[in-house]
């Protein structure tokens, strides 16, 4: 008789709490699965376009060059001898992240190529040049 | 009143574990990884850089020199092409001597954009080893 009147407690106590929490749980897993902690550079540039881009799935480090020639990197202007400090201390944190240079269309390649060397002096030996698929955003 | 009394002493014992702080602590978890997740993925194009700065007149004969001009002109071979028949010379030339790379030799003020178009069309025409110097 006691028994049956707890279970008619279990009502009046609210909201089961389980099946939302199971939820919130997958969505915390899914999220720490696909998080990647991206080094973004903090400007737009506008990229070159390119048919065969490739999608590097590691490439973390996004050094961006503008058309006037700054630097971006993790959300600050740096020099060019800053770089490979900088992609040093990256590339011991993160070994297996790949750098991906972000040059506008009309910044010089002699730049471009100059923050390469940089970063491969740095030890990444793996830099790819953005670029956008053709009519894609 | 004795039922109801019994009931609220016996009730957090027998339910178990109280969830509220556990959901806390995993709802701040989740926010935490929604705010920092980026989905954003760049895609982009591998060149190679060579060591020694080389003399394009006088690389071998091996590779295919494409040279873009501080303007953004494009010769291959010597002869001024459009950016889209790239891809055409450099199937033709590939045609002659399958072994062959292509090193492209930009100027130093050439555009970036016409780097990578360049290096686009190269990879269009099946060639994926690409190297790339600049000159003064």
């Amino acid at each position: 008789m006691h028994a049956k009147r707890h279970i008619a407690a279990e009502e009046h106590h609210g909201i089961d709490l389980a099946p939302m929490l199971d939820f919130t749980i997958n969505l915390l897993i899914f999220f720490i699965i696909t998080t990647s902690f991206i080094k973004e550079p903090g400007v737009t540039v506008i990229k070159p376009e390119a048919s065969t881009a490739a999608n590097d799935p590691n490439g973390n480090l996004l050094i961006a060059v503008r058309e006037s020639g700054e630097i971006w990197m993790d959300r600050r202007e740096v020099e060019m001898r800053d770089i490979r400090l900088m992609v040093e201390r990256f590339h011991i944190e993160r070994p297996d992240d790949n750098v991906v240079i972000i040059a506008d269309r009309e910044s010089a390649a002699g730049l471009v190529a100059e923050v390469m060397d940089m970063v491969k002096a740095g030890g990444i030996q793996n830099v790819s040049i953005a670029a956008d698929a053709p009519g894609g955003g | 009143m004795l039922g109801r009394r019994r009931h609220l002493s016996a009730e957090p014992e027998s339910h178990g574990i109280d969830l509220a702080p556990m959901l806390d602590f995993v709802i701040n978890l989740l926010i935490f990884f929604i705010i920092t997740a980026v989905f954003v993925k760049e895609s982009g194009l591998v060149l190679n850089r060579s060591t020694g700065v080389e003399n394009p007149t006088q690389s071998d004969a091996e590779s295919i020199v494409i040279q873009i001009l501080a303007n953004g002109d494009i010769y291959v071979d010597d002869r001024q092409v459009d950016a889209q028949a790239v891809q055409a010379n450099v199937q033709r030339m590939k045609a002659a001597s399958p072994e062959s790379a292509v090193l492209i030799v930009a100027n130093n003020a050439a555009p970036t954009g016409v780097l990578v178009e360049v290096a686009d069309e190269v990879r269009q025409a099946g060639v994926f080893d690409v190297t790339f110097n600049t000159t003064e």
